[in-house]
């Protein structure tokens, strides 16, 4: 299916949930013959922005260099998924302003379950002043005001998260309703019908 | 510091196996355990609890995994069943674990840093990421599709893994099912071993199912001493201990379950619902049906395989004729008829339940509207093809709702003292990882 092109942009504190819900995001849309690129903030940290610190100025760029590619992707009608701490209000709109299509998605989730769920072990070293420049620890966070869509990943597990989001993405018109994904092509369904006649089950 | 004393809590978890064994009724293990058939499975009973479980209804392989595994009822998780039908269809599909709506245990897992290996559960095809290592069980048609990470298949291949027993050679004689279900079994626990023994992990699920391709086909086996597969059937639970003691002697501080899906009783009928549907004008189906997208018009209500009754209402189903308030009627009046299904003046039908007594939660729109549940003897079955109610097949034994098996080396003063239901083995692992259990999960951890 050729598609319209989007930005679709994950905000929010560091281990929330941000690159598992693109990630699942990306599949589905895969699945659903979308074409869709992701643009994770640590791995943009390794190429496309290398060298780049955690001040607010280089911050501001960081994001402006990921919604630049983003804007040149969703205009060739790539699904272009960004997933950023982004903690900056003022140059999120900036990019929402210079893009075409932008959904925000404010991956929502308290500090002290992120602290105690700690996957990358980051909020531990940062409690421990080990690292400088944390966002929500010794660095702000500024909530978007007007996100099209707010998951709660301390509440919903991912997959609720996911299939919200897509909802929301329907509603708004970008992608049409999936049908359920095929697992099985049509000569596995014959084999996996052939196996639960021989068990009694057909 | 609230902080420090989360982080301190973690340090204290430890990790959590699952054995499980398809099929295998808890009756059937404390006979083995009594008879000296399974010595290994005394030795850790005499220090742990054996206890008698509850599964799912229906209480088939795939519902009852699903709820295993993401301790939800099918309201939440969606898997009603190996066949369902389409939303706004009559149309046939086979749920796989891309339609499992919960989050599964080993997710939770996932999500706190712990690595989960999970091998041969039901209804994990096709193969989801994960942190750790899959292998998906029945129904997995491509070894490629089943396995996560991609690169274990040729040690798979290497192996001669089995992902499952060919029930079909049955066709060819009972002896060369035998063979396929040893040999598929000496394979599975090869590779369960190796990756207890190789990987790294928090959580290792290990699933047997040649237990229950044994007893589709031989359960009528140990009932009966002079049987000529009696000693066999013996002899491969035999195979099933020396597992469990392989299990067993690895084992340092880690909380051990052994956990079967449902029991297993012999068959004396099975009984065709859609020809009692057919036989009491309640359905009508198309020249020579192969499935129940053969209905025809006209009908009020059809029957899936194990006991599930949908009524065909408007607006639901294409060919819809019950009205919406006419539904509660006609769900009463096809209980009241089904109660009264006897055998040789024997009522076959132990209980029917409505939707809302089992199902509850985001996707219950797509339960069945009423359950059946036979007593012991009787398989409900689905096929559309019969023209009796009921018959004898090939096979001799039936899925039990209320025998299931759950073994726990913890001693019965540290687990509650109710009986457990199949959605409490999730919580009770992760709680032997020290984990949260999220509140999507129905069930509750056996641990006091």
């Amino acid at each position: 299916m050729e598609g319209k092109g989007l930005t679709l942009w994950f905000t929010g504190l560091s281990g929330a949930g941000k690159t598992t819900l693109a990630r699942i995001i990306e599949t589905e849309l895969r699945h659903r013959g979308h074409k869709v690129e992701v643009l994770d903030g640590d791995v943009v940290r390794t190429n496309l922005s290398k060298g780049l610190g955690f001040s607010k100025e280089d911050r501001d760029t960081n994001i402006r260099r990921i919604g630049f590619v983003c804007n040149l992707l969703a205009r060739n009608d790539v699904i272009a998924i960004a997933a950023a701490i982004s903690p900056y209000r003022d140059i999120r709109d900036e990019v929402r302003r210079d893009t075409g299509a932008f959904v925000e998605v404010f991956v929502e989730c308290p500090i002290d379950v992120l602290a105690e769920r700690d996957v990358k072990g980051l909020y531990k070293k940062a409690l421990a002043g080990e690292i400088k420049h944390f966002t929500g620890i010794d660095d702000p966070y500024e909530e978007p005001l007007a996100p099209e869509i707010i998951v709660e990943t301390d509440t919903e597990t991912p997959e609720q998260s996911a299939a919200r989001i897509l909802a929301r993405l329907e509603e708004l018109q970008y992608i049409t309703a999936g049908s359920e994904p095929d697992s099985y092509s049509s000569e596995d369904e014959e084999e996996v019908r052939r196996r639960l006649e021989a068990l009694g089950y057909v | 510091m609230k902080l420090f004393d989360r982080f301190k809590a973690k340090e204290k978890s430890k990790r959590a196996v699952l054995i499980g064994l398809d099929g295998t009724p808890c009756t059937l293990v404390e006979r083995f355990i009594k008879d000296g058939t399974m010595p290994n499975m005394a030795r850790l009973g005499a220090s742990g609890s054996l206890l008698q479980m509850d599964t799912s209804i229906p209480d088939i392989s795939s519902v009852a995994w699903t709820s295993f595994m993401t301790g939800a009822n099918p309201g939440r998780h969606g898997i009603y069943g190996f066949l369902d039908v389409q939303p706004n269809s009559y149309k046939i599909y086979f749920p796989s674990s891309r339609h499992i709506k919960s989050e599964t245990l080993w997710a939770v897992a996932n999500r706190a840093g712990k690595r989960a290996i999970v091998i041969n559960v039901p209804s994990t095809y096709p193969a989801q990421p994960l942190n750790g290592i899959l292998v998906a069980g029945f129904v997995a048609v491509d070894i490629n599709k089943a396995t996560f990470p991609a690169s274990l298949v040729p040690r798979l291949q290497a192996m001669d893994y089995r992902i499952d027993v060919d029930a079909r050679k049955v066709q060819q004689s009972h002896d060369a099912l035998m063979d396929d279900v040893l040999l598929t079994l000496d394979r599975r626990v090869k590779l369960l071993l190796e990756l207890y023994d190789k990987e790294p992990w928090d959580l290792f699920i290990g699933v047997v199912t040649d237990t229950d391709r044994l007893q589709h086909f031989f359960m009528d086996a140990i009932e009966d001493a002079g049987h000529k597969y009696h000693t066999a059937f013996r002899d491969f639970y035999r195979h099933i201990d020396a597992f469990v003691g392989q299990i067993g002697e690895r084992l340092k501080d880690e909380t051990l379950l052994i956990m079967s899906d449902h029991g297993f009783t012999p068959i004396k009928q099975q009984v065709y619902l859609n020809r009692w549907l057919v036989d009491n004008g309640y359905l009508k189906l198309k020249d020579n049906p192969r499935s129940i997208e053969d209905i025809a018009d006209g009908s009020r209500a059809f029957a899936m395989d194990p006991g599930r009754i949908y009524i065909n209402l408007q607006g639901k189903y294409p060919n819809g004729t019950v009205a919406q308030g006419d539904a509660a009627r006609l769900t009463a009046e096809i209980k009241q008829g089904l109660a009264e299904i006897s055998d040789n003046g024997t009522k076959i039908v132990r209980r029917v339940y409505e939707r809302d007594e089992l199902f509850s939660g985001p996707v219950v729109n797509f339960a069945p509207d009423l359950c059946v549940q036979s007593i012991y003897g009787y398989d409900l079955k689905g096929a559309v093809n019969k023209t009796q109610l009921m018959d004898r097949e090939i096979f001799t034994g039936m899925h039990t709702q209320d025998d299931s098996t759950l073994f726990i080396n913890s001693p019965a003063s540290a687990l509650r003292s109710d009986k457990p239901h199949i959605t409490d083995v999730a919580p009770t692992l992760l709680e032997a990882l020290g984990l949260a259990v999220p509140e999507t999960m129905d069930g509750r951890s056996m641990f006091r």
